[in-house]
């Protein structure tokens, strides 16, 4: 049953805030609530459907970003807090070319099945790797143990994380060298 | 049945290695594209008012300020859709009552969290604010959560047309088990309850509906793992042919069996877009997939195993009591847990008196489903933690309890009735045994203790059916037609597409169908293209589930793959001037046996098939396009998890050391895919052993609706698992696979609660429930008797 009520047209609802972000490197713009989660602001605002929403209350990690390098769920967090800030999604990871290397490891090591959690485990995985280089298995597992996968049993997911580890360092080995 | 190591000694090129999975990549790159990810111009989003209320009667709902709110479209009830055909869940037994869901309910709520009252809006935020100001009236009435209170006399009952709850009593009872039991020199008998889990998957569900009002047609896009028979079974509801209905699974976050089903709000979002002639679009968050999708597995059980004194099984009987839930889902019935666990009393233990009870009745809760395993996994906890307490009673080990019981790899009737083809049952037994080191475990188990630390080693060996398919199914009781179809086509430059009726949702089916028709057709996978989970660009099918696509897709692809290579053969034939049995067909070239120089690329082939004029042999049609349907027998994988534990009786936390897992899913089509399989649902059989519970409070208020109180393991929680491999091909499928999948779900849970009980055997711990949860451990530490 149609309301009477009903609208045709989208007015900008009173008290929208423009939130203006770089993201992934690139500025941008759009306009939130005051209630609006970043997340939804990343997907349905700015069109950034790579990061997914889980759970909306914390526990599950699918959302994971960083926020000036920090790894941030981002269905905690309100759009309008991270004006200003500099974001970084799982659309940043790869060129069109290029995988970066937790995502090349996550393929090869089967580090993903139905991929819905896989954006919040790179990002988290990314900042792992940005801290601590050179992580063991405790250290993975401790450091991902805020991001639920229901698909791998985390195997492939742990045995990524090590790969990628040993990738980049042999990158960064090559490139000092180069230097 | 040979032990495999790492898929040596392969005819084929791709079947049987670990090709990287083809579909990574989007999903890598965050392009990933899930129902939530579907944003159309003008779409209007729903959000539900759902029962605080476990039963009651619907007096009064008020929608007045609702309406009025700004920004909501409208406002649909019950009364609203009071001319829409209800859901009637029935299967083709005279002894399963069906069982009537309207897809808004007017008269009465049967559960917390039941949708009654719709709110569409601009944004979901302010269908949520809509919702706010929905008032409904409510006369509470008499509740049941118990399923046994629910089979008593007097109960409240749930539904008119299923007075006394109980949606079906099945009995089943092969050679003399009174007798079995009357001679036996032990019987040890368990009362089990198995917890209410939910599969979970991290993507909740979520509809979209678009009606084209020129063209007449209505697109759906759902996150269902069976996305062809939502389309058979909404088109009527919502008053539409099938023809003008497309059904689309987009990328689906994980199903685990919960979205293989048929839910009300995939009736509901359609309905609303064709009245509304907008876009709609409906995402199910966190707390409402806790309380209202479905949940599994939970049921009381009882079984007694009669034993000679030397070990021999001479018989057993149980008895399953479903924890149904409010309604009996649409398709499977509430019968879905309790009939595949009763079907499985005997599992790999060769024992011909058996006999079950099973009953399905209907309680105030959430609905439930299949999920990974079914009910099986609860009724393989229930025989294998029964058969650990066998062997203390008689004093004997646990594997040599089911070693000599075990059937041999030989086909093999159950006394249950299924028809196993074959498979590495002692074999699988044995391997685990090695590889946690039995012997030696034992002696750390005893230094341990005399430490005051307490480890444990239990084991659970399963046969799981799968294929799903119409025989294997009615074995299971379920009787139906379940096969699925399979396109190939080769393109006009030699790529090809698989149209499959699967609906991949993190099985990685897109790589091993592929797999399969590269190598029938010569072809490189990079060429082949798979399209499945969409009504009507793939071809039919029932879906993704039961362990099923590997063995029912892939049998499908393999025999429409085999027809074309066919037409590709008599092509080339004529192009080479050869004889069709003198070609072979090998990295994307066309040859003639033993002539290397007589080659044509498969891509010309195809090319010819089109646009060849006469080099076409006159006697090929153009069409290079083959549908074939797959039904095969059933098909049964076996197998093995064990794990060792280290138990503190202070805390009650159980850890885990080591976790081996031995299966036989027979052709391993990509053994790192099958591993992948293992490791998941070896993680989620932990879950359900040690930490996942949906607790109901007496008056039906879920307690556990949100992730902080229904705990997911994590990857602190889930050890490395080891793996090893069997292969007893199966004679019924293409490539000699069986499905695969939820072989760990049903056996870890036994595996890690025989550990804990081997663990606590000098308290004379007896495992009577799942999950097993520190409070738990501490009371049977304690000797304490906790009903359950």
């Amino acid at each position: 049953m149609v309301s009477a009520e009903s609208r045709t047209t989208c007015s900008v609802v009173e008290g929208e805030i423009v939130c203006e972000m770089v993201v992934n490197g690139e500025p941008m713009k759009g306009v939130a609530e005051p209630r609006t989660l970043l997340v939804d602001f990343l997907r349905h605002e700015l069109g950034l459907t790579g990061t997914h929403v889980g759970c909306e209350h914390g526990v599950c990690g699918a959302c994971t970003i960083l926020i000036d390098d920090q790894p941030v769920r981002s269905c905690l967090v309100l759009a309008v807090q991270a004006r200003g800030a500099e974001v970084r999604t799982v659309e940043g990871l790869a060129t069109e070319e290029h995988l970066d290397p937790l995502q090349t490891a996550f393929h090869e090591k089967h580090g993903l099945q139905c991929g819905f959690c896989t954006p919040g485990m790179l990002m988290a995985g990314t900042a792992l790797l940005e801290r601590n280089p050179d992580p063991d298995e405790d250290e993975i597992r401790e450091y991902l143990s805020g991001n639920v996968c229901r698909c791998t049993g985390y195997m492939g997911i742990v045995d990524a994380v090590k790969t990628a580890a040993a990738a980049r360092r042999d990158r960064a080995t090559t490139n000092g060298n180069r230097a | 049945m040979t032990e495999i190591n790492n898929g040596n000694g392969r005819q084929t090129r791709y079947v049987g290695t670990r090709v990287p999975r083809v579909e990574d990549r989007r999903y890598l790159m965050g392009r990933g594209r899930y129902v939530d990810d579907i944003d159309l111009r003008g779409m209007l989003h729903v959000a539900f008012v759902r029962s605080p209320h476990a039963h009651a009667r619907i007096l009064r709902i008020d929608t007045e300020a609702a309406r009025a709110l700004d920004g909501v479209v409208a406002v649909f009830t019950g009364e609203d859709l009071a001319d829409v055909p209800p859901f009637v869940t029935a299967i083709a037994r005279d002894d399963v009552k069906p069982v009537t869901r309207r897809v808004l309910p007017s008269d009465k709520v049967r559960f917390v969290g039941e949708a009654i009252v719709a709110v569409v809006a601009r944004s979901r935020a302010l269908a949520e604010d809509g919702c706010e100001l929905v008032e409904v009236d409510y006369e509470p009435l008499a509740v049941v959560v118990d399923p046994e209170e629910a089979l008593r006399p007097g109960a409240p009952e749930l539904h008119e047309d299923v007075p006394g709850n109980n949606i079906a009593h099945i009995e089943m009872e092969n050679g003399d088990v009174e007798q079995a039991f009357a001679t036996a020199d032990v019987v040890v008998t368990k009362r089990f309850r198995s917890g209410r889990v939910i599969g979970a998957p991290l993507e909740t569900r979520g509809v979209v509906a678009d009606y084209d009002v020129g063209a007449g047609q209505l697109t759906v896009w759902t996150s269902s793992q069976m996305p062809h028979f939502v389309r058979t079974m909404i088109a009527p509801t919502i008053g539409m042919s099938e023809g003008t209905v497309q059904v689309i699974a987009p990328d689906v976050g994980g199903g685990f069996g919960l979205k293989a089903h048929i839910f009300v709000e995939e009736a509901l979002i359609p309905l609303f877009c064709r009245r509304l002639r907008k876009p709609v679009k409906w995402i199910e968050d966190r707390i409402e997939h806790n309380l209202a999708s479905a949940h599994s597995k939970g049921m009381i059980m009882e079984a007694s195993v009669a034993a000679s004194r030397d070990g021999t099984i001479l018989g057993l009987k149980g008895h399953y009591i479903a924890d149904s839930g409010a309604y009996s889902i649409y398709p499977w019935t509430a019968l879905i847990d309790p009939l595949p666990a009763a079907g499985c009393l005997p599992g790999i233990y060769d024992v011909r008196n058996v006999k079950y009870v099973v009953d399905a009745p209907l309680t105030n809760k959430c609905q439930t489903s299949a999920y990974r395993g079914v009910g099986m996994t609860s009724g393989h906890s229930l025989r294998e933690t029964l058969l650990d307490d066998l062997a203390r009673e008689l004093g004997m080990d646990p594997l040599e309890l089911r070693l000599k019981n075990c059937i041999s790899g030989e086909p093999y009737r159950s006394a249950t009735g299924l028809p196993y083809d074959g498979g590495s049952y002692r074999e699988c037994i044995i391997k685990a045994r090695e590889m946690l080191d039995y012997d030696a475990f034992r002696e750390k188990q005893a230094q341990a203790r005399s430490q005051g630390r307490y480890l444990g080693i239990g084991f659970s060996p399963y046969v799981e059916p799968c294929g799903w398919g119409s025989k294997g199914a009615q074995a299971i009781g379920f009787p139906a037609q379940f096969y699925d179809t399979v396109s190939v086509t080769v393109e006009p430059d030699g790529s090809v597409i698989v149209s499959s009726g699967s609906s991949s949702h993190g099985q990685g089916l897109f790589t091993t169908l592929a797999q399969i028709v590269a190598d029938r057709l010569g072809v490189k996978i990079e060429d082949v293209r798979v399209v499945d989970g969409d009504s009507t660009r793939a071809s039919y099918g029932f879906g993704t589930f039961a362990s099923r696509s590997a063995v029912v897709h892939g049998s499908g692809a393999f025999r429409a793959a085999t027809d074309i290579r066919d037409k590709l053969l008599a092509i080339a034939a004529n192009l080479l001037e050869a004889h069709p049995d003198d070609i072979e067909l090998q990295d994307g070239q066309a040859f003639v046996k033993g002539v290397p120089e007589a080659t044509v690329p498969i891509a010309q082939v195809a090319t010819v098939a089109y646009f060849g004029g006469d080099l076409r042999p006159a006697d090929q049609e153009h069409s290079m396009s083959v549908t074939r349907h797959a039904d095969p027998e059933p098909e049964f994988s076996n197998g093995i998890v064990a794990c060792t534990v280290e138990v503190d009786i202070e805390t009650g936390l159980v850890t885990i050391l080591d976790m081996a897992s031995v299966e036989d899913c027979g052709t391993m089509l990509n053994p790192m895919i099958v591993e992948g399989q293992v490791f998941g649902a070896v993680a989620q059989g932990i879950g359900i052993a040690l930490y996942e519970s949906l607790e109901y409070s007496p008056d039906g208020q879920l307690l556990s609706a949100t992730l902080m109180d229904y705990l997911f393991p994590s990857s602190m929680d889930v050890p490395h698992i080891d793996t090893a491999h069997f292969e007893t091909r199966s004679p019924h499928t293409e490539n000699g696979q069986k499905g695969m999948g939820e072989a760990g779900t049903i056996g870890a849970p036994a595996a890690v609660l025989n550990a804990v009980a081997d663990a606590l055997s000098p308290f004379g711990a007896r495992i009577d429930r799942s999950p097993v949860r520190p409070e738990d451990v501490c009371n049977m530490v304690r000797g304490a008797v906790v009903a359950v």
